[in-house]
């Protein structure tokens, strides 16, 4: 119970005006950072560095951590409202927040979207005040099988999932893959598939492919169908919210599973959004509607939301405790520490108990902070949507295209965006699944490493894969995640063989 | 117009041809499995093949979809009302890059807004200008001045001293 | 009235010129720091920690903007750099990656292409293994691996990069063979020393301090010619200090160190080179700058013009023998 009392400790430091005021201008920078694609929160937490370096370590550590809260909902406010994922880890989101805003229900979308995100921070929290030492050991027995197996795992879990044709699934995993592998190859140390143009030598940035394949993707769609945004009819009410917020308890079952899958993503090295992928997919594996996903269901937004907060915290601790940062985010963040003085690394939470416990207390603070000021902006965001669509069309073609280039400067971008946005539509019009592109081009590198740095472990030999019992163990799931469809699709043909003979 | 036969065939004809530039892209670093694993081009070379292949099935699919009657595949894909709208949206898009990459972003932000609202939206000059000028200031204080990240310009801006 | 300020602003500019001479040249619009890593990487610290010591003592009039620019290993900002070819007002930081990468792959520049100012700093290596490996010193150590080729894991960051090529080097004088893994990075390599997952590491002292402190590896020997400046102890009463030399400790590798430069673009004006050489002069001379160099355990060390230039030619030849050696010149 040491940790308890470290915690209350923390909240002695946290808690002052001076820190919850910094907490309130972090997330409000974070959710503007969010919101623009192209911005986030990397980019707002290196902005924001320089000012730091002035600041006492707690209050720059708050100040930076509530801007990444603030960034994550925001981002996933754009997924909702316009099909464009602000941050990679709210791409699942857009799976059916932004079917619930294209029915008028943009307001409930939003307020399960923060509020299962809120309880997901605060379950990734909780953990990390109970179990901070144990999860650093465990952590340390992750070598790059194990990395590897995790995002097999990942990947398995996604598979089976859409009722796409395998043919055009493969087409689009694959163009995935081959576009995450241009540019270095940390391996090798070789260029790959640059054809020699420079503007490739830095890869192809996910950023961009989201906001060509998701926003301006969606509204080729949406111009072609001649709709408007149904949101025009629907009334918006903070009561609504809190209607909404009644209604979350019903759905417990996907809140604790989500946060369960979102803490062990954050602590291996899955992190955020292989989280809310693979909490998408289990959602939707386990419901007894799966028909209803895609389509506008809550659990839909609130089983990704969940997930991707539960690791963006949980990650956190590998970051004070190892030294490794779980994303961009963290990486900006450790180079920070450096900079304030600190080294993160196991003697940490000793050497600085004052600023670890803090830091974990103005985790607590700052996302209830995050929560109730975005709720806030619901009525706001959502009314967004009554603005005629010939004019936030536009506007959006705006925002996708300078986000696009804002993401690294790079003029080459802005033609990039565009041909991933005829990409987009053409696919959706065609029924090739978006998301496996999606998922590949984020994680299929790092896997693709992990698996190629386990052959040089092992010189060449498979059998790593299942040489010592946590590998064999993470392998073991990934497989049956993966052929479990392929069995279940057997016995239902099975049995509908043995129906159709029984007739 | 476009039916989806067309439209089918011509998306996996773009991809064969997508798999077999990085298959061939991906020859120049050697593609075995030698002492220490794969080999920098062996992943590439076989997702590049893999996605020829696939949209090689995909043409096979297609095809034999066609002769034997596959309800989907005669229908149009665009028909002249939606392809006129998808032109209209797109055009101007296009357009916008395009003066982005020449005019910069802002002077091209400006006009655009200004031509969908005021000319296809019909929209009156007033609240036209008011937007357009509104987003491209917008994003000017916010990103020029708060974030200090510089978006691409063209001629215009030094004139007016920005 | 008029006379005086005008005395005034003369023997303003008389102040200016006694203490940095004749300045021609001055920043006319924002200064961009063009970062060859990602956020959060060394050299992203390095710029950075440069950006706050200029505009905490208003060393630039200017308003100074940080681009990172980390693609292909930090070709990219090269890249960049080069597209800006005369244009005094992109200030690239990098390491000797700036004139080792042509060599290695491919890429859109070439060395010529960058105008050298200044070096600030040179990042230290040392030769880890885990805090409860059996070894006492760096020749046990290697006695083990001598005894058994491709028996043990050298982990570092990518492959053909600052520590394969040490890992090469040592190779070479000692007649030992790793295998050598490539991981993302060196915090990535420190943490899969503490696991065990890998024998050894020559990360920097600054990847791998944490891990020091709580005793999950240990440092045998600083491939340095002169042992690394006194600090606090950093674990049971031992500070950097304290670390033996590679070559006290009967490693004849005498010196392996990164230097952590400035570049700017091709043709500028001479002028410019002498203002950022100038400005970071000064930069080196701040008690910030002294205090972030003893606590990351680099050592200090300023270079310009020839002294640099000196400098970058044989470091530039050591490593192209490695290069050549091991084939990986790219053609």
């Amino acid at each position: 119970m040491d940790n308890l009392a470290n915690l209350m400790h923390g909240f002695s430091v946290a808690l002052t005006t001076h820190h919850l005021l910094l907490m309130m201008a972090g997330v409000l920078l974070g959710v503007l950072v969010g919101v623009l694609p192209g911005l986030g929160a990397p980019n707002g937490v290196s902005l924001l560095l320089p000012l730091t370096f002035s600041m006492d370590p707690v209050s720059a550590i708050i100040l930076l951590t509530s801007l990444y809260w603030g960034a994550l909902f925001g981002g996933s406010t754009t997924s909702i409202l316009f099909n464009i994922p602000g941050e990679p880890s709210s791409v699942a989101t857009t799976f059916d927040g932004h079917p619930m805003a294209k029915q008028g229900r943009a307001t409930e979308a939003l307020s399960f979207a923060f509020l299962s995100a809120g309880f997901g921070a605060l379950a990734g929290v909780i953990l990390i005040t109970l179990l901070s030492g144990w999860v650093a050991k465990f952590a340390l027995r992750f070598s790059s099988p194990e990395y590897f197996a995790v995002y097999f795992m990942t990947f398995a879990s996604f598979i089976g999932l859409g009722g796409a044709s395998p043919l055009k699934t493969i087409v689009s995993m694959g163009i995935g893959f081959t576009l995450a592998s241009i540019g270095m190859d940390s391996v090798s140390g070789n260029v790959r598939l640059t054809y020699e143009f420079d503007v490739l030598l830095a890869g192809v940035s996910f950023l961009i492919a989201v906001i060509g394949l998701f926003g301006i993707g969606e509204l080729l769609l949406t111009m072609e169908e001649g709709l408007k945004f149904e949101g025009v009819a629907a009334k918006v009410r903070i009561r609504d919210v809190v209607l909404t917020a009644a209604k979350l308890p019903r759905y417990w079952l996907a809140l604790l599973r989500s946060s369960l899958i979102g803490i062990w993503m954050g602590i291996t090295p899955g992190g955020p959004t292989a989280a809310s992928f693979m909490s998408y997919a289990m959602a939707k594996r386990s419901s007894r509607n799966p028909a209803k996903f895609g389509k506008g269901e809550p659990e839909g937004v609130i089983a990704p939301e969940t997930a991707d907060h539960a690791a963006g915290s949980a990650a956190m601790l590998p970051m004070l405790a190892l030294g490794i940062p779980g994303s961009a985010t963290a990486a900006v963040m450790m180079g920070g520490l450096m900079i304030w003085g600190l080294n993160p690394g196991p003697t940490l939470f000793t050497d600085r108990p004052d600023f670890v416990w803090g830091l974990i207390a103005s985790m607590y603070l700052g996302n209830v902070v995050a929560v109730v000021v975005v709720l806030a902006t619901v009525p706001l965001f959502a009314s967004i949507l009554r603005i005629p669509f010939s004019i936030i069309g536009p506007v959006i073609v705006v925002i996708c295209f300078i986000g696009a280039y804002t993401a690294a400067g790079k003029g080459f971008d802005i033609w990039l965006a565009l041909i991933f946005g005829l990409v987009g539509y053409v696919f959706k019009k065609l029924d090739y699944p978006i998301a496996p592109l999606v998922l590949a081009m984020v994680i299929g590198d790092k896997a693709e490493d992990a698996f190629r740095q386990s052959m040089i472990f092992s010189q060449g030999s498979l059998s790593i894969f299942w040489s010592n019992p946590l590998v064999t163990t993470l392998m073991a799931i990934g497989l049956t995640l993966l052929l479990m469809p392929l069995i279940g699709r057997a016995a239902l043909s099975l049995r509908g063989r043995a129906t159709a003979r029984s007739d | 117009m476009i039916t989806r036969f067309w439209a089918e065939i011509a998306t996996a004809l773009a991809t064969l041809a997508f798999g077999l530039v990085i298959v061939n892209g991906a020859l120049e670093f050697g593609i075995g499995w030698d002492s220490s694993g794969p080999q920098p081009g062996a992943f590439p070379f076989y997702i590049g093949g893999l996605v020829a292949l696939a949209s090689l099935g995909t043409l096979v699919v297609t095809a034999t979809g066609r002769f034997a009657g596959s309800a989907d595949l005669p229908e149009l894909f665009l028909d002249r009302d939606r392809g006129l709208r998808v032109l209209s949206f797109l055009l101007p898009l296009l357009a916008f890059v395009v003066l982005s990459a020449t005019l910069g972003m802002y002077v091209a932000t400006i006009l655009y807004l200004v031509f969908t609202m005021r000319i296809q939206g019909r929209y009156g000059w007033l609240g036209t200008l008011a937007t357009a000028l509104g987003t491209a200031a917008f994003f000017y204080l916010a990103l020029e001045k708060f974030f200090q990240i510089s978006l691409h310009k063209g001629p215009l801006e030094p004139l007016l001293g920005l | 009235m008029k006379t005086i300020s005008i005395t005034a602003a003369l023997a303003g500019a008389f102040a200016l010129g006694a203490t940095s001479a004749a300045q021609a040249w001055q920043p006319t619009k924002p200064v961009e720091f063009v970062v060859t890593s990602g956020a959060g990487g060394g050299t992203d610290n390095f710029a950075r920690m440069i950006q706050s010591i200029i505009s905490k003592h208003k060393l630039i009039d200017q308003p100074i903007v940080v681009v990172n620019k980390g693609g292909g290993s930090g070709a990219e900002g090269y890249v960049y750099g080069k597209g800006a070819k005369g244009d005094p007002n992109r200030v690239i930081f990098g390491t000797n990656n700036a004139y080792l990468l042509p060599y290695v792959a491919k890429l859109g520049y070439k060395y010529s292409d960058l105008t050298p100012v200044a070096g600030l700093a040179l990042d230290e290596f040392l030769l880890w293994v885990k805090g409860d490996a059996p070894y006492a010193d760096a020749k046990a150590y290697l006695d083990a691996v001598k005894a058994k080729p491709m028996g043990f894991k050298m982990g570092g960051s990518q492959s053909k990069d600052t520590d394969q090529t040490l890992t090469s080097m040592i190779q070479d004088a000692t007649g030992v063979k790793w295998i050598y893994v490539p991981f993302q990075g060196g915090s990535a390599a420190a943490v899969q020393l503490a696991g065990g997952h890998i024998d050894s590491n020559v990360n920097n002292p600054n990847e791998n301090i944490g891990q020091w402190k709580a005793g999950q590896v240990k440092p045998l020997c600083v491939f340095s010619p002169v042992r690394l400046a006194k600090s606090d102890p950093v674990f049971e009463g031992k500070g950097w200090g304290d670390i033996p030399t590679c070559k006290e400790a009967g490693l004849p590798l005498e010196t392996f160190q990164m230097p952590r430069t400035v570049w700017l673009p091709a043709e500028v004006p001479a002028d410019a080179v002498a203002f950022y050489a100038d400005v970071l002069e000064k930069v080196s001379k701040t008690p910030e700058w002294q205090e972030f160099v003893g606590r990351t355990a680099q050592t200090a060390k300023f270079m310009k013009g020839q002294d640099l230039a000196d400098f970058v030619a044989k470091d530039d030849a050591a490593n192209k023998k490695v290069f050549e050696n091991e084939g990986w010149v790219a053609k």
